[in-house]
C-alpha cells in the first residue's frame, strides 16, 4: 500500500464508529468485571478460607462474585486455592480449557504463587503461572477471606482498564 | 508366639527371628525366594498386610512387611533384604490383596520390580515421570524442577 504524504481529517463516519466502539467496550467491560461467576478448584486449606469468602460474613455477593454455576461451562474465574501437584497440573489444565472466554484466573495461597512450602520438591508446580496467565495473586498461607476481596477489586480495575491477561493476549469473543 | 516355632522348623536356616515378644516379633528371611512360600504359611495365623516399607541402606534395601490379626492384635514384622544386582522381589499379592497398592508405592517411589504383580503402575506420580523420588541417590535438578508434564505454548 501506497504511503500519501497528504494529511487528511477522519471523516464523521469513522469518528462516529471509533467512539461508538469504545462505548461497547466500556459497557461490555463494565457489565464482565461485575458478574464474575468463580469456579472454585480447591485442592487444600485455601479452598476453606474461600467458603469463607462466599460465606455471609465476607460477603462476596455485594461484588457480583457468584458461586451459582460451579461448572467450567459457566464460569468466568478460576479460583486456584491449594497446592497443584505435577499430577494435577493436566487436571487443572483441561478444566481451564473449558471454560469461554474471556477467563480470568486468581492464584491463592503461597504454593500457586511460588512453591511455598514445596519450594524446591520433586512434585509441585511451583507458581501456577508457569502452566497458565494468571491476572491476581493473593499471598499468604492461607490469605483471610478478606484478601479474596481485595483481589477482586484488582481484577475488576484490570478488566475496566483492558488490562487482564485474557485481553492482553486477544482472547475475547 | 507359637507360630514362630513352627515357621523356624519349616525354614531351618533362612530364617532368623530378630525379636520374639508375646505380641510383637521381627523375622527375617535371607533367600528373597523363599518369601511367596513363607507367605503362605504366615496367612494361617496373621490375616492382613499393615503396610510395606522401604529403607535404603545404599547400595541394598531393605524391604519391611508389616503382618497383624484381626484376633489379638499381634505384630510381625519380615524383614527381606534385597541388593543393587537383582533389584526385584515375588509379588505376594495373591495370597494379601492388600500388597497391590503397597507394591505399587514401593515401585514408585523405590523403582522396586515385582514380579508377577498383576498391574505394576506408578501409584501417585504422572506414569511419564523421570526417576524414582525416595532413593538416597535421588536429587531435585533442572529437569525436575521444570517438568509440568504439559507442551505449553506460552
Amino acid at each position: 500500500m501506497e504511503e500519501s504524504n497528504e494529511f487528511s481529517y477522519p471523516g464523521l463516519y469513522e469518528v462516529i464508529f471509533m467512539k461508538a466502539e469504545k462505548f461497547i467496550n466500556t459497557v461490555l467491560n463494565w457489565g464482565r468485571s461485575n458478574s464474575l461467576w468463580p469456579l472454585t478448584f480447591g485442592t487444600s486449606c485455601c479452598a476453606i478460607e474461600m467458603m469463607t469468602f462466599g460465606a455471609t460474613k465476607v460477603d462476596s455477593d455485594r461484588l457480583g462474585v457468584l458461586f451459582a454455576g460451579d461448572s467450567p461451562r459457566q464460569s468466568d474465574l478460576i479460583l486456584v486455592s491449594g497446592t497443584i501437584t505435577k499430577k494435577m497440573a493436566r487436571r487443572l489444565l483441561n478444566v481451564y480449557e473449558q471454560m469461554p472466554d474471556p477467563k480470568y484466573v486468581i492464584a491463592v495461597g503461597a504454593c500457586n504463587v511460588s512453591g511455598g512450602l514445596y519450594h524446591d520438591s520433586y512434585n509441585t508446580i511451583e507458581g501456577i503461572d508457569r502452566i497458565m496467565p494468571v491476572d491476581a495473586f493473593i499471598p499468604g498461607c492461607p490469605p483471610r477471606p478478606e484478601e479474596f476481596l481485595d483481589a477482586v477489586r484488582v481484577l475488576q480495575k484490570l478488566i475496566k482498564e483492558n488490562r487482564s491477561k485474557a485481553q492482553i493476549n486477544g482472547n475475547i469473543r | 508366639m507359637a507360630t514362630l516355632d513352627k515357621l523356624k522348623n519349616g525354614f531351618k536356616g533362612d530364617l532368623e527371628v530378630m525379636t520374639n515378644e508375646p505380641s510383637f516379633s521381627v523375622i527375617s528371611i535371607k533367600n528373597k525366594k523363599l518369601i511367596k512360600k513363607l507367605a503362605w504359611q504366615i496367612k494361617e495365623e496373621f490375616d492382613i498386610l499393615y503396610a510395606l516399607t522401604v529403607v535404603d541402606y545404599s547400595p541394598n534395601f531393605e524391604l519391611n512387611y508389616i503382618f497383624s490379626n484381626y484376633k489379638n492384635a499381634d505384630l510381625l514384622i519380615l524383614k527381606v533384604n534385597i541388593t543393587e544386582k537383582d533389584f526385584a522381589v515375588d509379588s505376594i499379592t495373591d495370597i494379601f490383596s492388600s500388597a497391590n497398592w503397597e507394591e505399587r508405592e514401593a515401585y514408585d517411589l523405590f523403582g522396586i520390580k515385582f514380579n508377577g504383580h498383576p498391574d505394576l503402575r506408578r501409584i501417585l506420580l504422572p506414569e511419564d515421570w523421570p526417576g524414582h523420588p525416595l532413593r538416597k541417590d535421588f536429587k531435585v535438578d533442572d529437569e525436575i524442577r521444570n517438568w509440568t508434564g504439559l507442551d505449553l505454548k506460552f
